[in-house]
């Protein structure tokens, strides 16, 4: 597992939170050069990563993580867990987001879900996919979202999650398998990533992460 | 000259004087010119054709006379009389066919060549008309002809109201007599049809224009003067048949009513004042038609010559007078157009008269209907040009109104602009304000208390930690609280489960929840951010004191929908913990000393009333419940929270 962090605290608290579990042997990085070194050297299995580096955009990595490590997980660390930073971050690959001031258990619990397939999504993050999908204007500096893939399932799947039900919840409603659910979110959060660089740099652009 | 004479007269640099001589010498030019014009000769073959010479057999008695000869009686009965003429015929000539012709009649005529009626005009509709003075053209079929003496007989039939008359009789070679019979066709046949064409045009103009604007007479006055004008002309019955009497009667009647459309149009055109009597021009017109209606020829033809000639020439003098005046008060310049069209047609008529009574004039060659082209001419330049006028009016007109609209367009364009600008601002400002007061209630206290902490030691780790915890809880409540849930509070709840049960996790707490109803509560489009921060905050503070003070193991947050009817239903959030409970004192304060719990109480009280929801606190020795009962529409300004 890589862990990138620039403040050298959270990152001590994090990846003693994910050492006390003893799944993951965690690599640490406090900037994007030696994040990158690190991606190429150990592809881990687990990223973990900040946005704002030191040097340079967590997107990067991410993006690179996507085209060099497919089978790595992405997971952004965030600290108000806002739609801006986290649906940046799923257009570009990642699955799942972190708090950073969660507590040690629900950081490894995350983790593990993560690792067995189980996306996690905040409602405030499920809300903001739904009203994408419903053409609501939103707020401008919001990134740009391609919702036309999702199915009529995934979006009512959102809207449960939005409005506080649990899974179980949610697949009582809608005639589902509770098991099902977390599957429907990770395949929904596949869908947002923009795949091609092209896209990717587009979107950038939007998101005036990149300036020409 | 028109042009230049409406220019002149309507310049305001020239008195009434000078407009009133430019006016009269106008005039005179015009009498002079139309006297001069009356003067021409009308073409006639060569002299050598004519016979003038002629047998007048009348009541029995034979005596010579010479043409033109001017018969005393109007009216000619059963037996007209016979002028027996001879004219010899060269017997080498028969390869040319022979003519004769007859240039001026009235009213009607029969001819006979050696005994043999060749000719008989009372059969042309046309030539019935006496005031058009139709000439007649017949070749002789040369069976007839005899070589050298031959003898032509012209039975003359007369009828009112002009007196008979006969002018010379011309017989000849068909090419010797054909142009000259086709120029007098040309003057007195065909110009005629092209004037009543354009009255007929005008006539529809004018109707079509009274059609849509029914508020103006005017036109409608001057279309019935048009139509009763073309139907004077081109509607002719035989004459001599009863069926047709009353028809004919109407015709007769036809022009002293014309003259009194006219003249009632002409007093409109100029914007006159209409005499209150105007309806008295009229009813010379209709005495002649009623007395054509009630059929007696006679009766009919004295009616006219009493009324109807002094009609026209009363209603033309008065027009004359108003165009007059018109032109020469105003300088208006079309009524100088008016007034030089109606001194033609009154110095034609005035010829006329004079023909008709055999006063001064040889021959009666009748021009006055001719003449009143002229004036339906000037009347159509008149209406066209005022009709342009109107349309260049109406365009400048128009061009200011676009010009006002413009200015004014703009003028509310920047205000509006300027209003936005000022709602925009002020909008703003009082987002800021909330914004302010928001962290500053939550996030600054919670910061200066992790600065305050982290001063006394190493040892208030954890508190500082629970502290800054709190602040960031904070920070993320105020952001979702911004976020547009469109009235849907269920949505705001989503996160705070999520938070809230974060939150518990440590603590060993479980967070139940239950939404009764799948949709949720009722939807309120008036909800805004600062009573989702109101209702959240509300709700942290009970789950809060069940934490801290409850000692509970479990915390149940149930979400419904009350009231049965749709106006009626309400939202409902219950908050219970299984915890020992506290006991509330008479103000629904906690009665024991921890004064944090009961601040938490009174805010929980505050902002439940801000937002004009009721909350109900009960505790016991079973734990503490939380109701909360939303409005069912929510305040736009905090109410006073008590």
């Amino acid at each position: 597992m890589l862990l990138v962090e620039d403040d050298a605290p959270t990152r001590g608290r994090l990846r003693d939170a994910l050492a006390d579990i003893g799944e993951f042997e965690v690599t640490t990085a406090a900037t994007l050069r030696e994040a990158r070194a690190a991606l190429e050297d150990i592809r881990p299995q687990v990223l973990l990563t900040d946005l704002q580096l030191p040097d340079g955009h967590g997107m990067d990595l991410i993006r690179q993580a996507r085209r060099d490590c497919p089978n790595t997980e992405i997971m952004v660390i965030s600290i108000l867990g806002d739609e801006e930073s986290v649906i940046s971050a799923i257009t570009a690959g990642a699955t799942g987001y972190l708090l950073k001031d969660a507590f040690p258990t629900d950081i490894a619990a995350t983790v593990r879900e993560l690792v067995a397939g189980h996306s996690p999504i905040s409602a405030s993050i499920a809300r903001f996919i739904v009203r994408r999908t419903q053409g609501t204007a939103e707020r401008p500096s919001l990134p740009p979202l391609n919702t036309a893939k999702l199915t009529p399932r995934e979006i009512d799947i959102l809207w449960g999650i939005a409005k506080g039900f649990s899974y179980a919840e949610i697949a009582g409603h809608l005639g589902l398998s509770r098991q099902t659910v977390p599957g429907h979110i990770k395949s929904i959060y596949r869908k947002l990533e923009v795949n091609t660089r092209g896209e990717a740099v587009f979107e950038a652009l939007q998101q005036g992460l990149i300036r020409l | 000259m028109t042009g230049a004479a409406a220019s002149m007269i309507s310049s305001p640099a020239l008195g009434w004087r000078n407009r009133l001589g430019f006016y009269l010498l106008a005039q005179a030019l015009i009498v002079v010119a139309c006297i001069l014009m009356l003067r021409q000769p009308l073409p006639e073959p060569s002299a050598s054709y004519q016979i003038s010479e002629a047998i007048l057999g009348e009541e029995g008695a034979q005596r010579p006379v010479r043409l033109p000869y001017h018969l005393t009686s109007r009216v000619t009965s059963g037996n007209p009389p016979v002028f027996t003429l001879s004219f010899d015929r060269p017997a080498n000539e028969t390869d040319h066919a022979w003519s004769i012709l007859l240039p001026r009649f009235i009213s009607g005529v029969e001819v006979a060549v050696n005994g043999t009626v060749i000719l008989d005009s009372r059969l042309h509709p046309a030539a019935n008309r006496a005031d058009r003075n139709s000439p007649e053209i017949a070749v002789i079929p040369e069976l007839l002809l005899r070589g050298g003496a031959n003898m032509l007989t012209v039975r003359l039939h007369a009828w009112g109201p002009l007196t008979g008359f006969l002018d010379r009789v011309f017989v000849g070679p068909d090419e010797a007599l054909r142009p000259a019979y086709e120029r007098r066709a040309l003057l007195f046949l065909t110009l005629p049809v092209v004037f009543s064409a354009w009255q007929a045009i005008l006539a529809v103009l004018l109707g079509v224009m009274w059609l849509k604007r029914r508020h103006e007479p005017t036109y409608g006055v001057l279309a019935a003067a048009m139509a009763i004008g073309v139907l004077q002309a081109f509607v002719s019955a035989p004459v001599g048949q009863s069926d047709y009497a009353g028809l004919n009667a109407m015709l007769i009647a036809s022009a002293p009513l014309e003259a009194a459309c006219v003249l009632i149009f002409i007093i409109a055109f100029l914007r006159l004042e209409r005499p209150r009597y105007f309806w008295i021009a009229f009813i010379p017109g209709l005495v002649i038609a009623a007395a054509g209606l009630a059929g007696n020829a006679a009766l009919v033809r004295q009616a006219y010559l009493v009324l109807g000639p002094p009609t026209v020439f009363l209603s033309l003098s008065i027009i004359c007078i108003l165009v007059a005046r018109a032109a020469v008060v105003r300088g208006d310049g079309v009524a100088m157009l008016l007034g030089c069209a109606v001194t033609i047609v009154m110095t034609f008529l005035f010829h006329d008269l004079l023909s008709v009574f055999g006063i001064v004039i040889e021959r009666p060659i009748l021009v006055s209907r001719l003449s009143y082209s002229a004036l339906l001419v000037a009347i159509g330049i008149g209406l066209t040009w005022r009709f342009a006028t109107a349309l260049n009016e109406v365009d400048s007109f128009a061009g200011r109104m676009v010009t006002l609209v413009r200015e004014a367009e703009d003028k509310l364009r920047a205000s509006l602009a300027l209003e936005e600008e000022r709602a925009r601002a002020a909008a703003l400002a009082s987002e800021r304000n909330r914004l302010t007061r928001d962290l500053h209630d939550g996030l600054g206290g919670q910061l200066v208390s992790i600065v305050a902490l982290s001063e006394r030691g190493a040892w208030e780790g954890a508190r500082i930690g629970e502290a800054a915890r709190a602040a960031l809880k904070d920070l993320r409540l105020v952001i979702d609280a911004m976020d547009d849930i469109d009235g849907d509070l269920m949505l705001a709840l989503g996160t705070w489960r999520e938070r809230t049960a974060a939150q518990l996790r440590p603590h060993g707490l479980a967070l139940d929840w239950h939404v009764l109803v799948p949709e949720g509560m009722p939807v309120h489009p008036e909800l805004r951010p600062w009573h989702v921060i109101q209702i959240l905050r509300l709700l942290d503070e009970g789950v809060t004191n069940s934490v801290k003070h409850a000692g509970a193991t479990r915390i149940k947050v149930r979400i419904e929908t009350i009231g049965e009817t749709a106006g009626d239903q309400r939202g409902r959030i219950t908050v219970e913990d299984d915890g020992q409970g506290f006991v509330l004192c008479d103000q629904g304060h906690r009665a024991t000393d921890a004064p944090n719990t009961a601040r938490g109480l009174a805010n929980m009280h505050k902002r439940a009333a801000r937002c004009g929801a009721q909350l109900e606190i009960t505790s016991g020795p079973g734990g503490t419940r939380v109701r909360l009962d939303l409005p069912r529409s929510f305040p736009n300004v905090e109410l006073a929270s008590g």
